[in-house]
C-alpha cells in the first residue's frame, strides 16, 4: 500500500540556505525603497499645504533616522541594480545569424547605462538647485 | 583501524512511520567514497531495508538525487571527502517531492510537467522519412545545446521554493525543456508551447531565485531558460495586443 509522505514547505524555508537568503535580501531591497517613496510623497503633500509645511518637512529630513533611511535606500538600490544587471546577460541573449553580442558586452553596456543615467540625474539635480539659487 | 564517517540517513517506512526520522550509520571512510557508495555500503552491509534509487553511478541517469546537508545533489557526484571535519553528513529525500520510502521520492509530478510542454520536434508539415533528417548547422545546435543537457534528476525542483509552494508550477526542468525546443531551428511548435509559458503555472510563477541553476549537475541553467521564456511571453503579449488594436480577432 502506498502512503507517500507529503513535505510541506516550512515558513522559514528561506533561512535554511545561503542562496535563499541572498535572494530574500535582493527582494527585501524593495522595503527601504518603499519607505523612501512614501517619504518623497509626503514631501509632495506638504508642498501642497504651503511654504511653512514644506520647510518643516525639509527640516525633518535632517533627522538622523531619515538620513539613515536615505543611506539605506541608496545602498539597497545599488545592491539591487548590481545584482540585477549581473543577471541581464542570461536573459538578453543576442545571438542570431545577423548579430552577435557577447554576454560580457551586454552586461557592460547595462552597467554603463545605469552609471550614465544616475550621473546624468545627479548633474541635472545640481544644475536645477543652482538655477533655483541654491538651497 | 579504518577511519569511519557518520552518515545520518532519513528513513520513512510508510507501513510503520507517520513521519520521516533520522538514523545514524558509521561508514568506513575512503578518499573516493561518494554518498552513493556510502548508501550502498549501508544497504549491503548494515541495513538491507534502506531504500534509495540509483543506476549509472556517473551523473547521467539522474536517479540518485538527494538532499546532502540541505543541498540538492546527485549522490554519485558528491564525495564525503568534501564534508570532512564538518560533522555528520545528513542525507534526506529531495525537498518538495512526496517521499515514497526512505530516500525515494515520488517524481511523477515532474514527469507530468515535462510532458506538458510537448518536448519533441513539432512541425507544421512532417517531411516523409524518405526526405532524410531535418538538417541543422552546429551553430544552430549550439543555441539550445546547454538546455538539452537535462537528465530529469529533479534537483532543480528540490531547489525551487516556488515549486515547493505550488506543485502545479511547471518548474525549472520543464520550462528549460520547452525553451530547448523553442530555440531549436528544426522546431515549429513555439506557438503551441506559448500557452504553457503564458499560463499561471508557466514562466511568470518564477521569481528568479536562481538556485535551480546553482544546483544543476549538468549546467543547464534553467533560470536563464525560464527568464528568456518571459521575454518570449512578453513579445507574444505585445504582438497579440497589436493585432487586437488592428482589429484582428485571432490574437
Amino acid at each position: 500500500m502506498r502512503k507517500p509522505y507529503v513535505q510541506r514547505q516550512r515558513a522559514d524555508w528561506w533561512l535554511r540556505n545561503p542562496a535563499y537568503r541572498r535572494y530574500m535580501l535582493r527582494e527585501a531591497t524593495a522595503l527601504p525603497l518603499l519607505l523612501y517613496a512614501l517619504l518623497l510623497m509626503s514631501g509632495l503633500y506638504q508642498f501642497t499645504r504651503g511654504e511653512a509645511a514644506f520647510l518643516a518637512w525639509l527640516a525633518l529630513l535632517r533627522s538622523p533616522w531619515l538620513l539613515a533611511l536615505h543611506g539605506l535606500a541608496l545602498a539597497a538600490a545599488q545592491y539591487h541594480a548590481v545584482t540585477w544587471i549581473a543577471l541581464v546577460p542570461k536573459i538578453l541573449v543576442i545571438d542570431s545569424d545577423r548579430l552577435r553580442v557577447s554576454p560580457a558586452t551586454v552586461q557592460r553596456v547595462h552597467q554603463l547605462g545605469a552609471v550614465t543615467c544616475n550621473a546624468g540625474l545627479l548633474v541635472l539635480a545640481l544644475l536645477l538647485l543652482r538655477a533655483a539659487g541654491g538651497y | 583501524m579504518t577511519d569511519k564517517v557518520t552518515v545520518r540517513v532519513q528513513r520513512y517506512r510508510p507501513e510503520e512511520d507517520a513521519a520521516p526520522w533520522e538514523q545514524s550509520f558509521e561508514v568506513p571512510y575512503s578518499e573516493d567514497l561518494s554518498i552513493l557508495d556510502a548508501l550502498n555500503q549501508i544497504k549491503d552491509q548494515q541495513d538491507p531495508t534502506l531504500s534509495h534509487r540509483w543506476s549509472c553511478r556517473m551523473a547521467i541517469c539522474g536517479s540518485c538525487g538527494v538532499m546532502v546537508n540541505n543541498e540538492p545533489r546527485l549522490a554519485c557526484k558528491t564525495f564525503l571527502r568534501d564534508y570532512r571535519d564538518r560533522g555528520p553528513v545528513q542525507v534526506r529525500a529531495l525537498d518538495n517531492f512526496p517521499i515514497e520510502r526512505d530516500l525515494v521520492s515520488d517524481i511523477s509530478g515532474l514527469v507530468e510537467h515535462l510532458e506538458t510542454v510537448q518536448p519533441w520536434l513539432i512541425r507544421a508539415r512532417e517531411s516523409p522519412v524518405g526526405e532524410g533528417a531535418y538538417l541543422q548547422t552546429p551553430e544552430q545546435m549550439q543555441r539550445y545545446a546547454a538546455f538539452g543537457q537535462c537528465i530529469n534528476c529533479g534537483l532543480c525542483y528540490a531547489a525551487c521554493p516556488q515549486f515547493g509552494r505550488d506543485p502545479a508550477f511547471l518548474g525549472p526542468g520543464a520550462l528549460a525543456l520547452a525553451q530547448r525546443y523553442n530555440l531549436d531551428s528544426r522546431d515549429e511548435g513555439a506557438a503551441q508551447r506559448m500557452q504553457w509559458l503564458n499560463a499561471d503555472v508557466g514562466v511568470w510563477s518564477c521569481t528568479f531565485v536562481g538556485y535551480c541553476s546553482e544546483v544543476c549537475p549538468k549546467d543547464v541553467d534553467p533560470a536563464a531558460a525560464i527568464n528568456r521564456g518571459k521575454v518570449a511571453s512578453d513579445l507574444n503579449y505585445a504582438v497579440n495586443l497589436f493585432n487586437i488594436l488592428r482589429g484582428k480577432d485571432n490574437a
